[in-house]
């Protein structure tokens, strides 16, 4: 058998071969060239062609194929694919064709390059498709060339069923003519709007405010850049209070990083939305809060405010009566409230179970402590205070003794303090933690000096963590305690906590041997390094999904 | 014991085999736990011991087991909620004692996609599918045709036409 095969493989290079058997193998004809062997491997290779066959049409007598799956199945598997898998699994065959031609298959499709939509290509051809395999459309999202009354006319008039449109103008140069724009699709129930710096919406928006009233989820997704150096100026884009006008039905607003938003624009927005539950007006860096206490009298239904890195003013936000409140979700990262303002937050919000307080220089152990004697803690489920550095080991560990075992999420990220002694203690309180975060990059100051065997973690984890989800360590290697015997221990996490689906370690040695070890267990993609990826609370809020991030 | 002999539900394969299931676990199946309460089998106290074996004629004995070990595994899951708003579904997390169950071959994974879909197990279809899918899934049209041997069945026009009416959009 090895035979046959070396020789096929000899033979794509036929111009060497020739040469040397002309000049060698002249006097005797090598076994190979007689015809008594060319017999012998014709019967070789026609039986093993046989038996192949054979064996196949054996398995394939007793097993089925994807051919005996019913096509309702075949659209089953299918919804699991991208588009652009979708358009390639149509010229597998005649009935994958069919099947994926379904409109049925095609509810969400994104058409915004930039973020892996499809890119059109024939935009004659792709308004005819809207009315034919796009009709069942949803969910669906438009990059500035798409974005054009035609295009908008047939989804109005053809996708009946279009509930979330998403309307990117982030790359916009100009935007279209849309003098001749007579219809929007009018069953809306979510709108996005990516503003670009410079082009000013309400030509558009115009033509557009009479058909949008149903929408109930309203992002708009600012430019927001990180570089401050320049004062450029802001130009007001879209105009809220046109919007709010339009829009009384709204349950969830998303205004993250949009530079012109000033508390009089979330103040005009509460006059007509009394069905409001969720705002984000995160990175609005004109938000004082001065809004606040009007949008909460109001708007009785607000359960969910993310203020993060907004410029909260401590007054005002102590003035807000947040007693008579329903809030259950609260952002307050990055801002500079001080221990008064956030102890006067916390002790009158009984309801409060997601909580997001990282970064909050005066998040101290006095405020911990104030927090705890109010008795208003008794809820709380998620829990972020990464890099609260003011706290300390003896507040967070009468904390965790007395709530831990209510924690889903906990992350205690980017506190030098904590080490080896205070999370052997803590792990076992927190039965039913979901999400863990814990551990200090290398980067921030002050270094760790301290030892940190890593194996006693996991094995505390495993053994009473059951629920465990996420997972994040944060020291390096230059910290991290491990060796060889490591693996046994991680391979005691793997089968006990089962549900884990995501660790995040410190690119190393040590994230090396956890990323094999769950590789050889056919487990890709669960162990990833703090470069790539952060280990975030954010989608335990139960708007999560409504709301958008970029 | 005695409670838990109360809960057993007899089914049984296409080649005859008769398993003893608990109650808690086959409720997973929601054509045989609509049978059951179609049938009044599904009260306290209702005898189901000694009544005839119900009987799964799409379903042989080697796969009725393994669906059975999946529904033990699973009889305490939350029920999975309808999202019929999600946008893009994932695939990428099947759990891990699933993606140890479905380490099988093409035939007995295709096999137990149609007990899934007989029975209308959710839970069980749904990660069969999303592995299936996650055999098509970054393939080209080549290589998925020799994953599944499927055969080509398009004329050389045919396929023109496809690549044709697939240009509309860039790749």
């Amino acid at each position: 058998m090895l035979e046959i095969f070396k020789n096929k493989i000899d033979k794509p290079s036929p111009s060497n071969e020739l040469i040397s058997s002309q000049t060698f193998l002249t006097r005797k004809k090598h076994f190979r060239d007689t015809e008594e062997w060319k017999l012998k491997k014709r019967r070789i290779i026609s039986k093993l062609k046989i038996m192949s066959k054979f064996n196949l049409a054996l398995v394939l007598s007793r097993l089925p194929t994807i051919d005996k799956l019913p096509d309702k199945v075949l659209m089953n598997i299918f919804s699991y694919l991208p588009s652009q898998q979708m358009l390639r699994a149509r010229q597998v065959c005649k009935r994958w064709k069919r099947v994926v031609d379904n409109p049925a298959l095609w509810k969400f499709v994104s058409f915004r390059q930039n973020y892996g939509g499809l890119v059109v290509a024939n935009l004659d051809y792709f308004l005819g498709l809207i009315g034919s395999r796009f009709c069942e459309l949803k969910i669906t999202e438009l990059a500035t060339d798409l974005i054009t009354p035609s295009v908008l006319h047939e989804m109005a008039n053809r996708c009946l069923k279009l509930q979330y449109l998403t309307l990117d103008f982030s790359t916009a140069m100009q935007l279209h003519d849309f003098t001749d724009l007579q219809s929007f699709p009018s069953r809306l129930k979510g709108l996005t709007l990516c503003l670009s710096e410079n082009i000013f919406l309400e030509g558009f928006l115009r033509k557009v405010y009479t058909f949008i009233s149903s929408v109930e989820i309203l992002h708009i997704v600012g430019t927001y850049e990180k570089v401050e150096d320049e004062e450029e100026e802001v130009y007001e884009t879209v105009n809220v209070h046109k919007l709010k006008q339009y829009l009384p039905n709204l349950r969830v607003v998303n205004l993250w990083g949009v530079p012109f938003i000033t508390d009089e624009h979330v103040e005009a927005l509460s006059s007509n939305c009394a069905y409001l539950e969720c705002l984000c007006v995160n990175y609005c860096e004109k938000v004082t809060g001065s809004c606040l206490k009007l949008l909460l009298q109001r708007c009785k239904k607000l359960r969910t405010l993310f203020l993060a890195h907004a410029k909260l003013d401590n007054a005002t936000i102590q003035s807000i009566e947040w007693q008579n409140t329903k809030v259950e979700e609260l952002d307050i990262k990055g801002t500079e409230v001080s221990a008064d303002t956030i102890i006067s937050i916390l002790t009158r919000l009984p309801n409060l179970r997601w909580l997001d307080a990282s970064w909050l220089e005066n998040f101290n152990d006095s405020v911990l402590e104030a927090w705890m004697a109010s008795g208003t803690a008794s809820n709380i489920q998620y829990l972020n205070l990464d890099t609260c550095d003011s706290l300390n080991e003896n507040c967070l560990s009468e904390f965790v003794m007395r709530h831990g075992h209510q924690l889903r999420g906990l992350n205690l990220g980017g506190h030098h303090k904590l080490l080896e002694y205070f999370w052997i203690n803590m792990i076992p309180q927190m039965r039913n933690i979901n999400v863990l975060v814990m551990g200090i990059a290398e980067d921030c100051c002050p270094k760790v000096t301290a030892k940190i065997h890593v194996d006693q973690f996991i094995d505390c984890i495993a053994g009473n963590c059951p629920r465990l989800a996420r997972l994040e360590i944060r020291w390096d290697d230059d910290t991290l305690r491990f060796s060889d015997k490591s693996s046994k221990f991680i391979d005691v996490m793997r089968l006990k906590c089962l549900k884990l689906h995501s660790m995040v370690l410190s690119d190393g040695q040590y994230y090396e041997l956890v990323r094999s070890n769950f590789e050889r267990a056919d487990r890709m993609s669960v162990v990833r390094t703090t470069e790539m990826c952060r280990t975030g609370l954010l989608n335990c809020s139960r708007y999560y999904n409504q709301l958008l991030f970029n | 014991m005695a409670d838990a002999k109360k809960g057993m539900i007899k089914i049984s394969s296409s080649d005859n085999e008769v398993y003893s299931v608990e109650r808690d676990v086959i409720r997973l199946s929601t054509t045989i736990n609509t049978l059951l309460q179609d049938l009044g089998m599904d009260g306290d106290g209702v005898e189901t011991e000694n009544a005839d074996p119900i009987p799964l004629q799409n379903v042989n004995s080697a796969i009725l087991k393994k669906v059975i070990g999946w529904c033990q595994y699973h009889k305490d899951d939350p029920v999975p909620a309808e999202d019929s708003d999600s946008r893009e579904k994932r695939t990428d997390d099947i759990p891990s004692w699933d993606v140890e169950f479905l380490k099988v071959d093409q035939g007995t994974l295709f096999e137990l996609i149609l007990a899934a879909n007989y029975l209308d197990i959710k839970g069980l279809l749904e990660v069969t599918c999303k592995t299936v899918a996650n055999m098509i899934r970054g393939k080209t049209v080549e290589d998925i045709r020799r994953t599944f041997n499927i055969k080509n069945d398009f004329t050389p026009e045919e396929e023109e036409q496809i690549r044709k009416e697939n240009a509309w959009c860039e790749d």
